[in-house]
């Protein structure tokens, strides 16, 4: 799947994780990266701002 | 050699004095110097091990009789499972001389109810990265046809079961990697509710969708395993600090007036299956309605909405347990691994909230559809096994997991087969139920089992003195 991301933006989103990559490696993610951006896509639908996730801490816990 | 022995059967013949703990042993670990150079579901065979466990159980055993089902019954653990002294490698190059200290808190549990441990078993690297063939050890073959896929991650104990190298056998099933391996190799497994069974021990790959339980041939084997292995540890965070029920108080009570819920739409539009699968499973239903069971559809949101939400979980969650190796050695990793685990670091923090929210959505809507319903039902895999060699790096970006709802939820989920594809391949369908109620799910899936002649075929694969025939 084609990401809609450029590739200069994506050149500095995998920089930030201080992978050691190869060109052919960074190659394969770019390819793939689309995927993630669908995923992303699909869970930040609107909801109300006071939905809290589903991992609560929970005080005095051990 | 006879034909392979359930749990059930053995510990039967065990407690009658009828069969020695040694010799089963031996007869496992003959199967497994037939079998495994083809099968490769064993990465250690601790040999020496087992036989000290089944003399000591043999002994214990004329001295006293069984201390439960599980006395001298040998079985082996998914190389995630820490054994102590014993290598647990992850099935990866990074942990390949990886000693731990101590046992994972379900592997004592395990032993200390009699079992007798034959091994180490073969995993996808970290759980997560196969079928690899750029590892140190090969990826496991499927039984019933040695030039396909197992599924994974539990791929070695799915490979294991169905020609006797072991009578069962722990996994670890994170997006659905009991119940995927367990339905392609055509055997039982089932994903505990998240709590049920520690994780304490086990490499982690996901902490929140990550789950232990059991793989064996039958419904009642699985059963008799989570026995052992299920309980509260404080060692585990996530560990349900409740009573274990009796598993199998109530397998036997058949399915009448059970209401199960088909999850039609996950299996005829979100992830439409093969004409074989969805044969079996329409005929699976046909089973349970003439067993008595109502048999309604219902509609849960698109399962691709369950896949996103575990996938960026995950994925995430991966990432943050292993982002200092993939720093320091990233091509240590295989190659499979590496690439599924990189993209996790391309997740935004937000992403990740943005799941546990869509999570906390979706278990509520589970809750509210389950209340009226005792089980659910839908497919596990879209067919039977693939070619091992045909299995795509992005599988799971090209359609939605039929699993993972389950391990986004927390519910438990079992497996089991429904027959055989066209070229003899399992087949297989996942019941669900609510959580902590394990014990009606046992019910429903033994009824079935036990309705249908599944579970007489093994696969054809002969064991020869000198070899496979």
């Amino acid at each position: 799947m084609k990401p809609m991301i450029s590739e200069d933006a994506f050149a500095v989103l995998l920089a930030q994780t201080g992978l050691p990559l190869s060109t052919e490696q960074k190659k394969t993610l770019h390819g793939a990266y689309g995927y993630v951006e669908q995923i992303a896509a699909r869970i930040s639908g609107p909801r109300p701002r006071e939905v809290e996730p589903a991992m609560i801490f929970r005080a005095g816990a051990k | 050699m006879a034909p392979p022995l359930t749990i059930t059967e053995a510990s039967s013949l065990i407690a009658a004095g009828k069969l020695s703990p040694v010799e089963l042993t031996q007869d496992c670990l003959e199967r497994i110097e037939a079998l495994n150079p083809v099968l490769n579901s064993f990465i250690l065979v601790t040999a020496d091990r087992a036989m000290a466990d089944a003399r000591a159980a043999e002994a214990r055993i004329s001295k006293h009789g069984p201390k439960g089902p599980l006395d001298g019954i040998p079985i082996a653990h998914k190389d995630i499972y820490n054994t102590a002294g014993i290598r647990t490698t992850g099935h990866s190059r990074l942990l390949e001389h990886n000693i731990p200290e101590k046992d994972a808190t379900t592997v004592a549990k395990l032993a200390e109810a009699g079992t007798v441990m034959l091994g180490k078993l073969a995993t996808h690297e970290f759980a997560m990265g196969g079928p690899s063939f750029d590892l140190p050890w090969p990826p496991a073959r499927n039984p019933w046809n040695p030039d396909h896929f197992t599924g994974g991650s539990s791929s070695g104990t799915g490979a294991a079961v169905p020609p006797g190298l072991i009578l069962g056998g722990t996994g670890s099933d994170t997006g659905g990697s009991i119940r995927g391996p367990a339905t392609l190799c055509g055997i039982a497994g089932i994903k505990p509710t998240y709590g049920l069974c520690s994780r304490a021990g086990v490499l982690p790959l996901s902490f929140t969708l990550d789950h232990t339980g059991p793989m064996a041939w039958t419904v009642e084997d699985c059963a008799i395993l989570l026995q052992a292995m299920a309980g509260y540890d404080p060692d585990d965070p996530a560990s349900a600090d409740r009573p274990v029920p009796n598993f199998r108080a109530e397998i036997n009570g058949g399915v009448k007036g059970l209401r199960i819920g088909v999850i039609r739409h996950y299996h005829e539009v979100d992830h439409a299956v093969g004409e074989p699968t969805r044969n079996a499973l329409d005929d699976a239903l046909s089973v349970l309605q003439d067993l008595g069971a109502e048999i309604r559809d219902v509609k849960l949101s698109p399962l691709a909405d369950y896949a996103a939400c575990a996938w960026m979980i995950l994925t995430t969650e991966a990432y943050a347990v292993h982002e200092p190796w993939l720093k320091s050695e990233f091509n240590s990793y295989g190659e499979l691994l590496r690439d599924r685990l990189a993209l996790g670091g391309l997740t935004r923090g937000v992403d990740y909230v943005q799941a546990m929210r869509r999570r906390r959505e979706l278990c509520v809507e589970m809750a509210s559809m389950m209340a009226g319903l005792d089980v659910l039902v839908t497919a596990v895999q879209p067919n039977d096994a693939p070619r091992i060699d045909e299995v795509p790096k992005w599988a799971m970006f090209e359609k939605p997991s039929l699993m993972a709802p389950f391990n986004v939820t927390g519910y438990p989920a079992i497996s089991v087969c429904t027959g055989f594809g066209p070229g003899g391949l399992p087949l297989g369908m996942q019941l669900v139920a609510k959580p902590f109620a394990e014990p009606l799910l046992f019910r429903a899936a033994h009824a079935y089992e036990t309705a249908t002649p599944w579970r007489t075929r093994r696969p054809e694969m002969k064991v020869e003195a000198s070899g496979v025939a």
